[in-house]
């Protein structure tokens, strides 16, 4: 018999050990780790008490989960955070593969794999936006059938309009009385108001940290822009988010104030964009693009949160509209959701205010919607901003598809002929 | 000519005489990529609603390959190559819906290289329900207003109600044609009935309907097909718009007896029921009918409908065939495995390209999984 294994708990130990060793190495980078650390700690906790969890996909606003004590796991960061710890989540999307098809994308194979393993508790709820791809619409509700979880799809409408963002309030609504029906507790709005105000403070903060993040000599180290994805979608709502963001704002405008990047002065020779996925089985590459090519990766997708806080948070109505917006606007539903623009300008302007180089889309082989626009967006970006765009197929949790030497060598190749500097898209 | 051969006849090309003669008379015609495009708007503003289809196009899709990747199902990739070739001239514009990710991209790669006529994409809720259907009725009114405009034609309410009239018609129709099916010795085989069915959306309606009655009796003096191996219910995706496959599996003896295909049972179960609200009861029509895998909120009625059909045809095994690259059938085979085994309900999956590349693998499998339910069927 093998060991038992629990991912929360094994992720949460595996996050602490690093924190640990980060605190005498690069202190700032622990911060994030602990807050991994702990979030994953409070999901196993919810588990073994046998408090509802609830899995969700990105675009859910976290803030309604945490003000009604619900503990949100986060379906996306899961699998990447697994996918990066030794053991790799290969298991768990072959074990997936037995039964659905391997173009599925993986980060649903793994989520399914997990469960099926028996190493990732089944949730009592799944709950997720009907943006951004149909990988999530093909699997999400036939594995709360399989699995015998209760399930709730929030609908998000194709296009980008007022009378859509209404529908997504609605649908918001149409949550929460879900949510009520799975707790048996009802929403507080004066709950939902702290969390809305967490929320915004945070947002405030990543505003203001995205504007120093574009200086040059770039203030922000690869593995912090990339990081924070996964701490916004588990924290957004909480105060520990708060306290994050404005340690990592304090410091950042200290740097700036002082011109100082993050790698050593003049070592900054070309800044990247990832207007795509990244190899999150892998962020090691993201170190070596410093150490080999100073090549800094100053911008994700992922991670560009240019969402406004929610201005008026007065009652449940305005909380909803603005929580509606942020849904329909968080990256990747942005992007990936509605028509070819909504990614195309999103990319244009993240490109041009972070001053890119060269622009990567490491596209992972699943998103089919985003690789039928690879070279609409490649040509356009050229055509607009004059820099080179390298696409190339990944998954961005599973090395067997393009592994990490594989994809070095892409990366090295292209940058050998990006010239330093001279192309930067201002 | 018989009424199956005229039908099949129609089938069989991307053009065909009824849709040429509808152009001569100075007529519009509209393409339309998905069963929840609802026709009966075009059609009662005069325009002929043609569903596109890349029939006959090459494996080899260079042109569209500029642009989509190799990630994208061949269906969509060789709509665009047939687009570039100029294939769709005869088509006065394009309808889309966000049906799944590689239409909703062809809709975006069609806009951005085109010159394409006249081009929309109508939202499709997720989801059933009254929100859900009040919104789609909102889109189905806004593209009404749009194909007005573009078209300078008057989709009046008479008129609309006379489009849905014909429309049900036609689905009591195929309803009946359906029933035939379901008897011990069928009139007609699977691969007749798909050409039958991509008639449908491919000349003018009322002609279609002419020709529909017409098989009906037709069929009442045709002898019933009894030599087959086993009665297999078609299911699964898109795309499906092609009879030869089905031939290959006839020819060895399986027997298509029903299906649950958007060019099939899922296009007419439902009829159009009439309230004060032309709009809303289409609406409600398209969004609360036998529904596409893209839908979230209808896993387990989708398979009770599943269930139904292979009880009332009487069915041996499902044949589940399914567009690689495409994640809204591929998932549902996780729960659909789950059913049909428990139903004791053998299933083959196959996952193809449009054209159905590997014809030889596909034959094989199929005998084999027609031998595997004869030995079920003797009890071995």
């Amino acid at each position: 018999m093998g060991t038992e294994i629990n991912l929360p708990k094994q992720i949460s130990e595996g996050f602490r050990a690093m924190a640990e060793t980060l605190q005498q190495a690069n202190p700032e980078w622990s911060w994030s780790v602990e807050l991994m650390s702990d979030y994953f700690a409070r999901v196993h906790q919810a588990q073994e008490k046998g408090e509802v969890v609830g899995a969700i996909n990105f675009g859910i606003p976290s803030e309604i989960l945490w003000a009604m004590d619900i503990v949100p796991l986060l379906i996306d960061p899961i699998g990447g955070v697994a996918s990066a710890f030794p053991e790799g989540v290969m298991k768990y999307i072959d074990l997936a593969e037995q039964h659905v098809p391997g173009y599925i994308c993986a980060n649903n194979k793994t989520f399914m794999g997990m469960i099926l393993a028996g190493d990732l508790p089944k949730p009592n709820f799944i709950l997720h936006p009907s943006v951004p791809c149909d990988s999530n619409m093909g699997t999400y509700p036939v594995m709360a059938e399989y699995f015998g979880c209760s399930y709730f799809c929030v609908d998000v409408p194709y296009l980008r309009n007022e009378s859509g963002f209404a529908y997504v309030a609605e649908e918001l609504r149409r949550m929460i009385a879900f949510l009520e029906d799975q707790t048996g507790r009802k929403l507080d709005v004066n709950r939902l108001r702290q969390a809305m105000e967490y929320s915004n403070q945070a947002h405030e903060y990543m505003l203001k940290l995205a504007e120093l993040r574009q200086t040059v000599p770039c203030p922000y180290s690869s593995l912090d822009a990339i990081s924070e994805y996964g701490l916004v979608l588990m924290l957004c709502g909480t105060p520990q988010l708060v306290d994050y963001f404005k340690k990592k704002h304090q410091v950042t405008s200290d740097k700036v104030a002082q011109k100082k990047g993050y790698l050593p002065p003049g070592a900054e020779k070309l800044r990247l964009v990832w207007i795509y996925g990244a190899p999150a089985f892998d962020f090691t590459i993201l170190l070596w693009l410093e150490k080999q090519y100073g090549a800094l990766s100053v911008a994700f997708m992922n991670n560009n949160f240019v969402m406004k806080p929610v201005p008026d948070i007065s009652s449940l109505d305005q909380m909803l509209m603005g929580l509606a917006r942020k849904t329909v606007l968080m990256p990747m539903s942005r992007e990936c959701g509605g028509v070819w623009e909504n990614y195309l300008d999103a990319q244009i302007d993240l490109l041009r205010r972070f001053k890119a180089d060269a622009a990567i889309f490491a596209g992972h082989v699943a998103c089919k919607s985003n690789w039928a626009m690879a070279k609409l967006v490649k040509d356009r970006i050229h055509d607009e901003l004059g820099i080179p765009t390298l696409n190339f197929e990944l998954d961005i949790f599973d090395p067997r598809v393009a592994s990490t030497e594989e994809i070095k060598g892409r990366l090295g190749r292209f940058l050998d002929e990006v010239p330093a500097g001279r192309t930067r898209a201002e | 000519m018989t009424a199956l051969e005229e039908l099949t006849a129609v089938a069989r090309d991307v053009v065909n005489p009824h849709v040429e003669n509808w152009r001569r008379q100075g007529k519009k015609v509209v393409g339309f990529f998905c069963s929840y495009v609802p026709e009966e708007i075009l059609y009662a503003g005069g325009i002929l609603p043609y569903r596109v289809r890349p029939t006959k196009c090459q494996p080899a899709t260079h042109l569209a390959d500029t642009y989509l990747s190799h990630l994208n199902c061949t269906f969509v990739r060789s709509c665009l190559q047939f687009a570039y070739e100029g294939k769709y001239e005869f088509l006065d514009g394009f309808v889309f819906t966000d049906s799944c990710d590689h239409i909703r991209r062809l809709y975006d790669v069609m806009r951005a290289t085109g010159p394409f006529p006249f081009m929309r994409i109508i939202g499709v809720p997720h989801k059933s329900g009254d929100e859900a259907t009040a919104y789609y009725r909102g889109e189905i009114a806004g593209f009404r207003k749009e194909v007005e405009q573009h078209f300078g034609v008057e989709i009046t309410e008479a008129k609309l109600k006379d489009a849905i009239d014909l429309y049900n018609e036609t689905r009591d129709l195929l309803k009946r044609l359906y029933a035939l099916r379901q008897e011990k010795a069928p009139p007609l085989t699977g691969a007749e009935t798909l050409n039958v069915m991509i008639a449908a959306t491919s000349m003018p309606r009322e002609q279609y309907n002419g020709l529909l009655s017409r098989l009906l009796g037709e069929l009442s003096a045709r002898k019933g097909i009894s030599n087959y191996r086993a009665r297999l219910m078609i299911s699964g995706g898109g795309g499906c718009d092609d009879s030869t496959p089905f031939e290959m599996m006839e020819d060895i003896g399986g027997l298509i007896v029903t299906d649950t295909l958007c060019f099939g049972s899922r296009y007419f179960m439902q009829p159009t029921v009439r309230g004060g609200d032309l709009l809303m009861s289409l609406a409600r029509s398209y969004i609360d009918r036998p529904s596409c895998g893209r839908m979230a909120d209808k896993v387990t009625e989708r398979a009770e409908f599943m269930k139904t059909l292979i009880h009332e045809a009487r069915v041996d095994g499902v044949i589940y065939q399914r567009m690689r690259y495409c994640d809204l059938w591929g998932g549902q085979l996780f729960y659909l495995r789950k059913v049909l085994k428990e139903s004791n309900m053998p299933l083959l999956d196959i996952e193809r390209e449009y054209h159905w590349g590997d014809v030889g693998q596909v034959r094989t499998r199929t005998q084999a999984f027609l031998e595997m339910i004869e030995e079920r069927k003797n009890g071995n």
